[in-house]
């Protein structure tokens, strides 16, 4: 374990080099800028400044790429406090209390929030990944198929009533979303399913389109829907004062912080959308542990301290599969997969020995950057909150422009931006009849590897289900969800039997 | 008066923008090569590292796309109907040979227009160090007594590695258990994790697990040995006749213009001789295949009919 | 054996399931509770801006490959100003100018993000 601290040293003083911290200033500007476009998140922005890394050594590149996701994860959450438009998949959480903020005045907090809490988290994951990866690693391996969808339906279950009062109808956007994922190639037989022939669905629907559909345009609509008069306003006048967390803020937060960067961070190691769904886990867990779980939903600033914390440690540890087993578990590792190999660096269990001037400098410019970000945005906060101030009748056209450009930037697709359109429609629905959106996105990202991995166990096991129950770590989430779903039955019955007296 | 002088103005500003830019070279922006596979895999990694030291024989930058699916129909359907202007490509691998023949796609290979094809790699089967099979001999027997029992990961049904093991099986006269995966990547980590037992990949995954010693090649689907791991038999070498594996290339959509494919052409071919993709190249352990435009379209052709056979054949 | 119609009838089925049981608890609370009026306060207020606003967002994206993305962006900003009660045209033309050129320079110039080029050709 020393050797590790004295090898981050060593790391230390390699991204601390003037050029490598220059590196890291650009990469984390540029994926601010990248990141606050909605739709185009930190992959595309990495994989467009790739070229640009040519000339330098593998170090310095994958120093500024590291510090581009950075900027990408932080743009994303700026608007989604200030507009509710999420920036990203994992931005989708801080839209719902975030922009309540917002809409109370309170965006600086909110933002500044963000950035303070995302850098103690950081903090905590570098840790983690220095004295921690190797055992991590080996334990991420221990999910197969089985354990992966055990989670994912404890997962699924839990995290469905995130958000809003009516567990019912929780469940119901959930299901209307796995049905959403649904449409496409299925991915264990390569039949097209809801195609109805058209050959834009075959992949799908695009995640960003929902997303930004339903909160995004879903939110400018309601806005549209109001009496002229509302339209002339701006929302509140941020003071100086309000424009920074009070310390009452800052005490709030420190609990949902330390809470978010561990469950994120651990979340974070497995496959797949780990950061989105660490958000959701963390909103949960400081839902249950607060002492005042009704102000969620309304602007309380747990629900963004965490989730944000939650999401910064998830990327973190997303790297640590790439770098200890070379093996990217997500599309933003892979491109760093990608880079590496095209600066001569193959990642796996060779990269740490073969390379360690890489893996440590990379590793302590995670950190370093991590630390610009929070220099370079708390003194954007004002500026960013001062886009409130500009009435809504300019903002909200301007905001529809934001998001069609971004959503044809994902995949240049018109089609992309009518599914947009569709589904800024259902979300205004939706927020007129309190049908509450968290869990129908949720679901789309979830449902398809649901469904695979349950395909894919009874595949290896030949058909018998009892691969469910029969592994240890696959029965500990199915009971975990079993009592999850009986518990407030039972506690129901409980209060009956008292009642009637027996 | 005033007001109506700035409208003016301002719509002879916005005519003025839309003045058309001088036609320049092709190509004039970044060049976008669409993978049909998901990041981390064989396809991916390679066209990454060539997409990088194209970009400078090219003048723009090389740009990856996944587009995953459908065990690749999403991304080439994408990619045939792209411009044929050569700013849209798509990786050409087998399955690309494959798949029209399984089920109903609006493309076949002659839908594009060849490039350059850049490996020939063949197919592979690992396993981990500590399986209880210490040959081929070993598997293989096992295999025939306990038939349908040995799961095999591939990087999903229907791609170039699924039916790889499905003729093996005929070759050797086995059958196995066939467990689809979302690319090679997860195939390959469900290996390690010990969730399969065996997986059908061909180079570069799985490569750096066999160097650092956690996976073996049990079955190598080639002629010759590997170069890098000498002491590994081929499966021909062991008595069954089987070699198959995988070619990847570069296509565009048909009509692109020949010029076009010339410089795109001329472009990757020096990406191929680049000092820093051969090293790639020897690190991922792949066997580079240069083909031109016409010698890669009727290595397409040939695969086509090869494949629609075996389908036939296996079509049961 | 799983085969891949099964998840979909598995949903649709949970589906109609849940949303019986939503409809007898609305039936149930209906009875309980006296028809009592919406909550009192509601604005009635004309949905022709939301149609239009909506309406103009549709057209933009019907003519987002023709028009080009300098072209389109502008003149949805323009007309979705005017749908929210710009009217002073000098005012709008100038600030859908100003931000559709800001925005082509931003994103198509600067970072480079494919956009529709359009019959101009920009």
């Amino acid at each position: 374990m020393f050797e590790s601290l004295q090898h981050l040293i060593t790391g230390f003083t390699i991204a601390a080099t003037v050029h490598n911290l220059l590196y890291c200033l650009i990469g984390c500007i540029v994926g601010t800028l990248i990141g606050v476009l909605p739709g185009l998140g930190p992959i595309a922005g990495i994989a467009l400044l790739i070229p640009a890394t040519f000339g330098l050594n593998p170090t310095s590149a994958i120093i500024m790429l590291a510090g581009i996701y950075y900027g990408a994860m932080y743009g994303g959450s700026t608007t989604s406090i200030l507009l509710n438009v999420p920036g990203e998949t994992a931005s989708v959480i801080t839209c719902i209390d975030g922009y309540q903020m917002a809409q109370k005045g309170r965006a600086g907090p909110a933002l500044a929030i963000v950035a303070i809490g995302s850098f103690i988290a950081g903090t905590i994951g570098i840790f983690g990944l220095v004295f921690l990866a190797p055992p991590l690693a080996e334990a991420a391996l221990a999910f197969g198929p089985p354990e992966y969808f055990s989670l994912m339906v404890f997962g699924f279950i839990v995290l469905s009533n995130v958000t809003g009062k009516s567990f019912l109808k929780s469940l119901m956007m959930a299901i209307v979303g796995l049905i959403i994922g649904a449409i496409g190639l299925d991915p264990v037989s390569g039949d097209a399913r809801f195609t109805y022939g058209s050959i834009s669905l075959l992949g799908g629907i695009e995640f960003v389109a929902v997303a930004i559909g339903v909160f995004g345009i879903g939110e400018v609509l309601v806005n549209v829907n109001q009496p002229s008069e509302l339209l002339d306003q701006k929302v509140l006048r941020p003071r100086l004062r309000e424009l920074y967390p009070s310390l009452q803020d800052l005490k709030k937060s420190v609990g949902p912080i330390l809470r978010g960067a561990v469950s994120g961070f651990g979340i974070g190691l497995v496959p797949g959308p780990a950061p989105v769904i660490a958000t959701y886990a963390s909103y949960m867990i400081e839902k249950k542990v607060s002492k005042h779980p009704e102000e969620f939903g309304k602007g309380a600033i747990e629900g963004v301290a965490g989730p944000e914390s939650a999401n910064n440690s998830a990327c973190q540890a997303a790297f640590i599969p790439l770098f200890v087993l070379g093996i990217p578990f997500g599309p933003v590792t892979a491109i760093f997969l990608g880079a590496l190999l095209i600066h001569g660096v193959s990642p796996g269990p060779l990269m740490i020995s073969q390379h360690p001037d890489l893996f440590w400098g990379v590793i302590a410019s995670m950190y370093i950057g991590n630390f610009i970000l929070l220099i370079l945005n708390l003194p954007f906060v004002p500026l960013f909150a001062n886009i409130l101030r500009i009435p809504k009748k300019i903002l909200l056209p301007l905001v529809i422009l934001f998001c069609i450009t971004g959503m044809y930037s994902v995949n240049n697709s018109v089609f992309d931006i009518w599914m947009m359109l569709l589904f800024g429609a259902m979300g205004f629905l939706m927020r007129k009849w309190a049908y509450e959106g968290a869990p129908l996105l949720l679901a789309l990202v979830l449902g398809p590897k649901m469904e695979v991995a349950f395909r894919q166990s009874l595949m290896i096991s030949h058909g018998d289900f009892g691969v469910f129950v029969n592994r240890p770590i696959s029965m500990v989430f199915l009971l975990a969800t079993a009592i999850f779903l009986i518990f407030p039955g039972v506690r129901f019955i409980f209060k009956q039997l008292k009642k009637g007296g027996i | 008066m005033l007001r109506k002088i700035i409208i003016g103005l301002s719509l002879a500003l916005v005519l003025f923008m839309c003045a058309p830019i001088q036609a320049a070279e092709f190509p004039t922006k970044e060049v976008q090569i669409i993978i049909p596979w998901s990041a981390g895999g064989a396809t991916d990694l390679i066209f990454r590292a060539l997409g990088a030291t194209t970009g400078k024989y090219l003048g723009e930058a090389v740009v990856i796309v996944n587009r995953t699916g459908g065990a690749g129909a999403v991304g080439y359907t994408e990619a045939m109907q792209a411009k044929p202007d050569g700013y849209t490509l798509v990786s050409a691998i087998t399955p690309l040979t494959i798949l029209p023949h399984r089920v109903k796609t609006a493309y076949t290979y002659a839908s594009f227009e060849p490039i350059i094809n850049v490996v020939k790699d063949p197919g592979m089967f690992l396993v981990r160090s500590d399986a209880p099979w210490k040959s081929l001999e070993e598997f293989l027997g096992y295999a025939k007594k306990n038939p349908e029992m040995i799961t095999v990961g591939n990087s999903g049904t229907g791609g170039g590695v699924h039916l790889i093991a499905l003729a093996f099986e005929d070759a050797a006269g086995v059958t196995f258990n066939h467990i689809p995966f979302a690319g090679g990547g997860p195939s390959v980590t469900a290996l390690l994790g010990g969730h399969i037992n065996a997986v059908s990949v061909s180079p570069p995954e799985g490569i750096e697990h066999v160097k650092a010693g956690k996976l073996k090649i049990i079955a190598l689907f080639s002629e010759e040995r590997f170069e890098m791991f000498p002491d590994v038999q081929t499966v021909k070498e062991q008595g069954i006749d089987f070699v198959m594996g995988q070619w990847r290339g570069l296509v565009s959509s048909k009509g692109t213009p020949p010029d076009v494919v010339n410089i795109l052409h001329d472009a990757f071919k020096k990406g191929m001789e680049d000092p820093v993709f051969q090293k790639n190249a020897k690190d991922m352990a792949i066997n580079l295949h240069y083909l031109g435009p016409e010698a890669f379209g009727k290595l397409m052709a040939r695969e086509h009919e090869l494949f629609g056979k075996l389908i036939q054949k296996m079509k049961k | 054996m799983a085969g891949t119609g099964m998840f979909p009838l598995i949903l649709g089925i949970l589906l109609m399931f849940l949303s019986c049981i939503f409809l007898l608890k609305l039936l149930y609370q209906h009875k309980k509770t006296t028809t009592k009026r919406d909550s009192g306060g509601e604005v009635r207020r004309s949905p022709v801006q939301l149609i239009l606003f909506f309406g103009t967002m549709v057209l933009a994206t019907a003519f987002f490959d023709k028009l080009g993305y300098p072209l389109a962006s502008f003149l949805l900003l323009a007309a979705l100003l005017r749908t929210l009660g710009m009217k002073q045209w000098t005012l709008n033309i100038l600030l859908s100018l100003m931000t559709a050129a800001a925005s082509y320079f931003l994103f198509v110039h600067w970072l480079q993000i494919p956009l529709p080029k359009g019959f101009i050709g920009l």
